[in-house]
């Protein structure tokens, strides 16, 4: 059967025009009819601020319809407070919740927000820590803490380009498959994160664990388009196919980098963990690792020392960015975003490692490729015990 | 390779873009609102300066309260009286359950409340003792109702093993017996949830001879569970929260107050009353002549009434509230204003020579 080009094209667009006319029907004429069940109205308290003589509430309408916030209440106390622009809130959108109130530093409490039928809703913070102003004293400060968890270990970690350059072709693997295991752990570890602030931040209404599945999917497809272009080109370049894989690891640990350095970012803002030395410690070891996955695949290409350095501020520096915005803008859901494009990333990145290893020697099932993926994720589980 | 990109791929691309970009709409920023900017003062002197709405239920007007706490607590429903041949004082009432009423319970608060004559509590009801009280209750709610007294009365005037049903009446009928403070209530099962909801009220019978004069209160102490999780959201003394403290109730000094405080609190064992600046003597159920106590706290568990008789020595401003501070902090707060009594009424000197 042939079909025309206008039978085409009507049958691309009836689809379209059928169902707007069905959604208009529905909203429309059909909207009583429709009309069984109960509706519960829904608010989430997003984000609480301990400012000056202050606790700051910022509150989302979650649910279906339109609420009032009328009261206000601190440890389930009521308090008169000012709600800002005003209190009816539309689907979906935010107000600020300004309650007077001399708290006190460390000390644990639950803000409570009551709507027009009388729901009561509640968020508890474990320990209130004045939120930090805006100043270049926290921009350097949170620069600094970016460069610790991110640039210095991947650069202390590409030190071993030189120990790894000359092993032999097992261990060589083996130290390919170490990588492969130690950013399957980053993987892993970037979405279990995304999941604890999907669920202690975000609203249900987003979904939160969909949200994470789609941008991996997504970031996967979007890294796996990007470094076939990338290999490619280095079959016809002078740029080499370990320095293209090195690349992609680089861009992923990068994309990783930032997601972690956001939640690091608002986790001092919010003053929820004790930034410890231990915490950054904790971080050097782990991302140490990060710095011999960029070295590994570049170990079979010559002159590569200025490359190596460029990738490796390439993988660490979002950190910093990320330390940055998590700290002075936190947004749960672009951190989560971000979470799981690093997580996307890091896959596509074992992916290309897998392949380089089969294009060198053929077979994945070697002992030295399963013992190194095994160590690679025992080392990064043993370092992530000191996060 | 290919030297540009095709138009099939340009559309691939606007695709993605245009889907991702709807993530803009399911994400709107602050509305941004006129910038009228206004002060409130809070409880502890804090000014703070807004752009917003300022949500505090003290500082409500109560014009748009369906049930005002002002008049409630000095309405006396004494029936329509008629003699009897023997003699008797007839007292009839007409008493109506709904419970389908939506009420504004506190500043922008919307509450399901089930009401005795359209008001929670329902008509404070007063009689002397020995008269013969009627009332005709008809149960315009879509849930059996009843009306179960507090008092000395036949079984079949308890109201608790015959429920009313939707539409139906039924006529109670007894003496007044004994003298003191009562109250009345749904006895319905489940019991909380009707009284939770509001149905209940005040039962006042006087001795044949009187009381003293005195300016005469009635407080209902009552919770709201508003979001019906077996907590009360707020508290008050008849039932709107933080009313009194916004609204003092003017008293004169030297002038004797004789306080009805029940508590019909639901969900929460114990209620309490404190009084500042002033001792109360007080008489358990209202129904003995000698005080039980000069104090400033009372505890009263369900049900519990007792008749509070004081006046002030100062004037000024006094608060009364639960010395629970959970329960006074959620709106179970209040306030005497005690102005100078100008007037040395003799029979005033002669009560505080009693007292």
């Amino acid at each position: 059967m042939t079909f025309s080009k206008p039978q085409i094209a009507i049958s691309a667009i009836a689809p379209v025009v059928l169902l707007a006319i069905l959604i208009i029907f529905l909203l429309g004429p059909a909207s009583t009819f429709l009309q069984f069940g109960i509706v519960l109205p829904e608010i989430s308290i997003e984000k609480v601020e301990f400012i000056g003589n202050e606790i700051q509430a910022t509150v989302r309408n979650t649910g279906p319809i339109d609420v009032n916030v009328v009261v206000a209440d601190v440890n389930d106390r009521i308090q008169p407070a000012a709600i800002e622009p005003d209190r009816h809130l539309e689907r979906f959108e935010t107000a600020l919740v300004r309650i007077p109130f001399d708290w006190n530093e460390g000390q644990p409490y639950t803000v409570g927000l009551t709507i027009d039928d009388g729901t009561r809703f509640e968020k508890q913070i474990d320990a209130a820590s004045p939120s930090l102003e805006p100043s270049s004293e926290l921009f350097v400060f949170l620069g600094i803490i970016g460069l610790l968890i991110g640039v210095v270990p991947i650069m202390i970690g590409l030190l071993w380009y030189p120990f790894i350059k000359k092993l032999g072709k097992n261990t060589f693997n083996f130290f390919l498959a170490f990588t492969i295991g130690l950013l399957l752990f980053l993987g892993l570890d970037a979405i279990e994160e995304a999941f604890e602030i999907s669920n202690t931040h975000l609203a249900s209404v987003f979904n939160g664990e969909l949200l994470i599945a789609t941008v991996v999917i997504l970031s996967f497809l979007g890294l796996y388009g990007i470094g076939n272009i990338l290999i490619k080109r280095s079959e016809f370049s002078k740029l080499s196919k370990g320095l293209a894989i090195s690349l992609m690891v680089a861009i992923g640990i990068g994309l990783h980098n930032l997601g972690e350095g956001l939640a690091v970012g608002a986790a001092i803002a919010f003053g929820q963990v004790a930034l410890s030395t231990f915490l950054i410690i904790g971080f050097a070891i782990h991302n140490t690792t990060e710095g011999l996955a960029i070295a590994a695949p570049l170990t079979r290409t010559k002159s590569v020392i200025g490359k190596m350095i460029g990738f490796g501020l390439i993988a660490g520096i979002p950190a910093i960015f990320g330390t940055w915005i998590g700290g002075f803008s936190f947004s749960p859901f672009f951190t989560i975003i971000f979470l799981s494009i690093g997580a996307g990333a890091i896959f596509q990145v074992v992916w290309s490692i897998f392949q380089f290893i089969k294009g060198e020697s053929g077979s994945l099932s070697t002992i030295s490729v399963i013992c190194g993926i095994a160590s690679g994720l025992v080392i990064m589980y043993l370092t992530s015990i000191f996060i | 390779m290919d030297s540009g990109i095709k138009p099939t791929k340009m559309l691939y691309i606007l695709f993605v873009i245009i889907a991702v970009s709807g993530l803009y709409f399911i994400l709107p920023g602050i509305t941004t609102a006129e910038e009228t900017p206004q002060t409130f003062l809070t409880h502890t002197g804090l000014v703070i300066k807004t752009t917003g709405e300022v949500i505090d239920p003290i500082g409500y007007d109560g014009d748009a309260l369906d049930f005002d706490p002002e008049t409630f607590m000095k309405d006396f429903d004494y029936g329509e009286v008629s003699v009897l041949e023997d003699g008797t004082i007839l007292r009839e009432f007409y008493i109506t359950a709904r419970d389908d009423q939506i009420m504004e319970v506190s500043p922008g608060v919307f509450y399901n409340v089930w009401t005795f004559n359209d008001s929670v509590p329902g008509p404070t009801i007063r009689a002397t003792e020995g008269d013969l009280v009627r009332i005709h209750f008809t149960n315009e709610g879509s849930k059996p109702h009843s009306l179960h007294f507090h008092g000395i009365h036949k079984a079949e005037m308890d109201g608790v093993f015959e429920s009313i049903g939707t539409g139906g009446k039924f006529t109670y009928e007894f003496y007044a017996d004994p003298v003191g403070l009562h109250l009345y209530h749904c006895h319905v099962h489940p019991v909380e949830e009707h009284i939770a909801h509001g149905l209940y009220g005040v039962y006042i019978v006087d001795p044949k001879e009187g009381r003293d004069s005195a300016d005469e209160f009635v407080f209902v102490l009552n919770g709201l569970d508003t979001d019906f999780d077996g907590e009360n959201n707020f508290y008050a003394a008849n039932t709107i929260p933080f009313y009194y403290q916004h609204h003092p109730i003017e008293i004169s000094t030297n002038q004797k107050i004789r306080a009805y405080v029940v508590n019909v609190l639901e969900f929460d064992a114990v209620n309490n009353f404190h009084l500042h600046g002033t001792l109360f003597h007080h008489y358990p159920a209202g129904t003995d002549t000698v005080p039980s106590g000069y104090n400033d706290m009372l505890t009263m568990s369900q049900g519990d009434r007792q008749i509070l008789e004081f006046s002030y020595k100062y004037p000024g401003l006094y608060m009364f509230h639960a010395h629970n501070t959970e329960f006074s902090e959620k709106g179970w707060v209040s306030t005497f204003l005690v102005k100078e009594n100008t007037n040395n009424f003799d029979d005033q000197v002669e009560y505080d020579d009693i007292l």
